[in-house]
């Protein structure tokens, strides 16, 4: 049997008397793209902060690529993208990436920068400080960088929060592509129309638990509303 | 190594861009010296007293501006979170934030130097290159300490008051042998207890250092 590549056993996590998670356990196989679904304080930004590392669960398993995910190997397999940005305003695109590509250790970083900024449309705006950039240009070198050292796993955070139509496409077409390539990909969305055209499964957290886990084939949008709102 | 390097040349290249921890702290220290030689009409004998004070007064204020600032620009965009997902320990890290800051209050001491000796109207002297050691084991003291401790203080809401609350109770022993040393190179008078008093502070730093380095890790985690 093959290691899955997010492996979550029993996982809860309390802050003081708040609990954030209780008895989480989820397997996301190798290649798989889960949407985690649910309210705002329903606990989906606190899994992903368990699952990168950032955060111990307060009991229970956390294992990705079958070891613990704060191992410095682990980490060099996933990127987070999320509503923050994990960029400097004081640089430009391309400093801000190539100080990403240096800690990443990126072979041969000059093509690879090219590379992923020519897919997010910014070649023309690399020179130009990250601070004049609009939150959807912001945002696509968000993407760049994450893609830089090219990660297995993907953990994404409310990616499309606050991004323009046509930012949401080129996100939308960017994930399609990092699915084909047989990337694991863990998102957390509100837009029900975005989780079913790209995951395989989708996962609703309610009241820190999971309530609903199974596959997103022949599921409406409707029908997860249902789920959704009658959680 | 590649990685403290990175982080290095990232902090130097922003600072060098805007200038805003070195303009900031030498327009500080500047006053500094400006208030105290109008204010007060001493003899030389007791200006040379006071002058050491004051020159690390301007140093370790100064220099708690730039460690707030260095851990602002990081917690600014989430990238405080970013280097918590680095492939790379937190002791890298540190060494990267700790180089950065530590330069940058060098050059800041480099520059803001003159200006004191113009003031106080020091008569420069072969003896004055033993401040080299003084100010640099001092000043590694200060931002060892003062790094972690910007690292702890940058998740809370009030990081400037828990700073200094931390950092001054911790450091007070490092700035308080320093400013006797180098009040002992101002007035001329070098006594065997100089280099033991050196020696005490480096043993601090090293200790300070190691502890920051091994324990970062667990800072960067929520």
């Amino acid at each position: 049997m093959s290691i899955p590549a997010l492996h979550l056993n029993k996982v809860s996590k309390d802050f003081g008397r708040i609990i954030a998670l209780r008895n989480i356990d989820l397997d996301v196989e190798d290649g798989q793209f889960v949407s985690v679904l649910g309210r705002n304080g329903a606990g989906k930004t606190t899994l992903l902060n368990i699952i990168c590392g950032v955060s111990k669960p307060s009991s229970g398993v956390v294992e990705l690529f079958g070891s613990d995910p704060s191992d410095t190997i682990n980490k060099s397999k996933l990127a987070v993208i999320s509503h923050e940005m994990f960029l400097y305003s004081n640089l430009t695109a391309m400093e801000n990436l190539e100080y990403y590509a240096k800690v990443y250790s990126i072979p041969n970083p000059a093509a690879k920068i090219e590379s992923v900024l020519a897919r997010v449309e910014l070649t023309h705006r690399r020179f130009d400080l990250v601070g004049t950039f609009s939150r959807g240009m912001t945002q696509r070198l968000t993407i760049a960088r994450a893609l830089l050292h090219e990660p297995s796993l993907l953990l994404l955070d409310e990616p499309f929060t606050g991004l323009d139509q046509h930012a949401i496409g080129m996100l939308t077409s960017l994930l399609k592509e990092q699915k084909q390539m047989g990337r694991t990909i863990l998102l957390t969305t509100h837009d029900l129309h975005i989780a079913k055209e790209l995951s395989d499964r989708f996962v609703i957290i309610e009241k820190h638990k999971i309530l609903h886990d199974g596959p997103m084939v022949d599921v409406t949008p409707d029908e997860i509303r249902e789920k959704y709102f009658t959680a | 190594m590649r990685a403290a390097l990175a982080i290095l040349r990232k902090d130097l290249r922003m600072e060098f861009r805007s200038k805003e921890s070195i303009l900031a702290m030498w327009i500080f220290s500047l006053l500094i010296f400006v208030i105290f030689n109008f204010t007060f009409e001493v003899s030389r004998l007791v200006m040379l007293e006071i002058a050491p004070g004051l020159l690390w007064v301007a140093f370790i204020f100064s220099g708690m501006f730039g460690l707030n600032h260095s851990f602002a620009v990081e917690k600014e965009n989430g990238n405080l979170r970013s280097m918590a997902l680095m492939p790379v320990d937190g002791g890298q890290i540190f060494l990267g934030k700790f180089l950065s800051v530590t330069l940058i209050m060098l050059m800041f001491e480099v520059l803001i130097f003159p200006i004191f000796v113009i003031f106080y109207d020091l008569q420069l002297s072969l003896q004055f290159f033993l401040l080299i050691p003084v100010v640099l084991a001092g000043t590694i003291g200060f931002t060892s300490l003062g790094t972690i401790l910007s690292a702890v203080a940058v998740h809370t809401r009030n990081q400037q008051i828990l700073l200094s609350l931390l950092l001054w109770p911790l450091v007070s022993p490092i700035v308080i042998w320093s400013v006797n040393l180098t009040s002992m190179v101002l007035i001329g008078e070098i006594v065997p207890s100089f280099y033991s008093l050196l020696t005490r502070i480096v043993a601090f730093d090293v200790i300070f250092f190691t502890l920051a380095y091994m324990l970062f890790d667990f800072i960067l985690e929520d």
